[in-house]
């Protein structure tokens, strides 16, 4: 008889997401280390360890998202899951069908809300907080970036479950855009204080030529973001060595 | 010195877990790291100068999609590993300055050498993968946890493996250097530490920014109402 799925499996779940990418491959991405997240729903909702495998088989197939909000997709997924061990509506393919589709807004959604907003946004906090020598600056980072991370990493499996395939419906993509919009906003002000406190530490005026290469890095910088590549370490490496060139022939 | 640099080496094995493969917390970030590394080594000043320009300058080094981006976890814990070896010993800020010009410099090299290595773990995990899903087939379900287990070792010791190559290399090459032209470098880090944050910011203003003319509004405005409280001190 097969049994629905609960906390303690969703919770399973949760832990397991901290492994999401171990197995991180160009082949199936993600794939492998979805199956070992998803492993515990499987466990409860197939008794039969045949069908079981098989399961856990088409589970290893592709899968790459942004990582955080994968724990949304398992949740979703494992809801779909249910259904179709209950025999109460999905179709074989529909599993498919929910991961592949999360999968993609996910993405499209977590990449610009983690890497192109919240990463970049924590490093200046952080940073602006270091500058004075203090160790606060990556205390700060490292929870304030946590403090989203870990709570949807943790909570995002059983907020999916709840909702089901619909979790990316319109109430959280508007939430989520909000985030991202809000925070790009906070962020350009964030950039502004930081120029602000390297400019004048303390109340002091740095150097003239400290400015005025400040002010070149910042022109060289959005120049340079306006194209992929070369990459902006690329650029960071080529100007040291201008400036070891510079600091020898003076 | 000895402890100190093996306990460095294996902060670079745990910020190599912590970037892709074990929970991603950030724990690996430049600064966080370097952060670590300066209360490791009792020099506060050197860890963080290098680790801030580290930190601004990975903060737009994203890992989208199947790209490989720069490795800046073990890039990081190298450079300022460097910084903090260099210096170590050194009480003058000219020496403690040209040892973070070198840190910084190799940071930024074995980031960009790292994605190599990376490459090469994910190459393997695809035969990990191929391994594992025959296993599964044949009724294994526990070559699932033993696939995970594996990757994760590989990525700590190809972590460990690169952070005590790079911070060997680097040290044992880069210690006449500072020796001998330690001004020379410290007039380097001069120029070079506000150009590398300047790049930086403004990649990472671009990333918030996005072409839109209000948000460069409230960067400008940021900026002076900052720079006057600075200057003039909050009433």
């Amino acid at each position: 008889m097969t049994s629905g799925v609960n906390d303690s499996d969703l919770a399973r779940v949760s832990a397991r997401t901290t492994l999401l990418q171990a197995t991180w491959n160009y082949d199936r991405q993600q794939g492998l280390g979805w199956a070992w997240c998803f492993a515990p729903v499987l466990e409860r909702l197939y008794p039969d360890a045949a069908t079981r495998r098989q399961r856990l088989a088409e589970h290893t197939s592709y899968f790459n998202t942004q990582p955080t909000l994968a724990s949304l997709a398992l949740g979703a997924v494992a809801r779909v899951e249910e259904q179709r061990a209950l025999g109460t509506g999905a179709e074989d393919d529909g599993v498919a069908r929910v991961k592949m589709v999360l999968g993609s807004a996910l993405a499209a959604l977590g990449d610009r809300l983690f890497w192109f907003t919240l990463r970049p946004f924590v490093a200046c906090l952080g940073a602006l907080l270091a500058l004075d020598a203090s160790w606060l600056g990556a205390l700060v980072l490292w929870i304030t970036y946590n403090a989203v991370h870990l709570t949807l990493r943790f909570r995002g499996v059983a907020w999916g479950y709840r909702q089901g395939p619909l979790v990316l419906g319109q109430g959280m993509r508007d939430r989520l855009e909000r985030a991202v919009g809000s925070l790009s906003v906070l962020g350009a002000a964030l950039v502004g204080v930081v120029v602000a406190a390297l400019l004048v530490p303390g109340g002091e005026p740095q150097s003239l030529p400290f400015q005025a290469t400040l002010a070149g890095g910042l022109a060289l910088g959005l120049i340079t973001a306006q194209r992929a590549r070369p990459s902006p370490t690329h650029w960071a490496l080529g100007a040291g060595v201008l400036c070891v060139a510079a600091a020898w022939f003076r | 010195m000895t402890v100190r640099l093996l306990f460095t080496i294996l902060l670079g094995g745990v910020a190599a877990l912590d970037a892709v493969p074990v929970a991603q917390t950030f724990l690996s970030q430049p600064l966080v790291t370097g952060t670590l590394l300066g209360a490791l080594w009792g020099d506060w000043r050197t860890a963080l100068q290098v680790a801030i320009v580290l930190q601004i300058l990975a903060a737009t080094t994203v890992p989208v999609g199947a790209r490989t981006p720069e490795d800046y976890a073990v890039g990081g814990v190298v450079g300022v590993g460097t910084a903090l070896a260099l210096s170590a010993g050194h009480t003058f800020s000219f020496a403690q300055d040209a040892a973070a010009m070198l840190g910084v410099s190799t940071g930024l090299a074995a980031a960009l050498l790292g994605s190599g290595p990376i490459k090469w773990q994910r190459r393997l995990n695809e035969g990990l993968a191929r391994w594992c899903e025959e296993r599964l087939r044949l009724g294994d379900e526990g070559a699932l946890g033993a696939a995970q287990r594996a990757a994760v070792v590989l990525a700590f010791a190809v972590g460990v493996a690169y952070c005590a190559l790079g911070l060997g290399v680097a040290v044992v090459a880069l210690r006449h250097l500072l020796e001998a032209e330690s001004l020379k470098l410290a007039r380097a880090w001069r120029l070079a530490q506000p150009l590398w944050l300047g790049l930086g910011l403004a990649q990472i203003l671009h990333a918030f920014v996005h072409r839109r003319l209000s948000r460069i509004a409230v960067f400008g405005a940021a900026l002076i109402a900052a720079w006057l409280v600075y200057v003039v001190g909050t009433p």
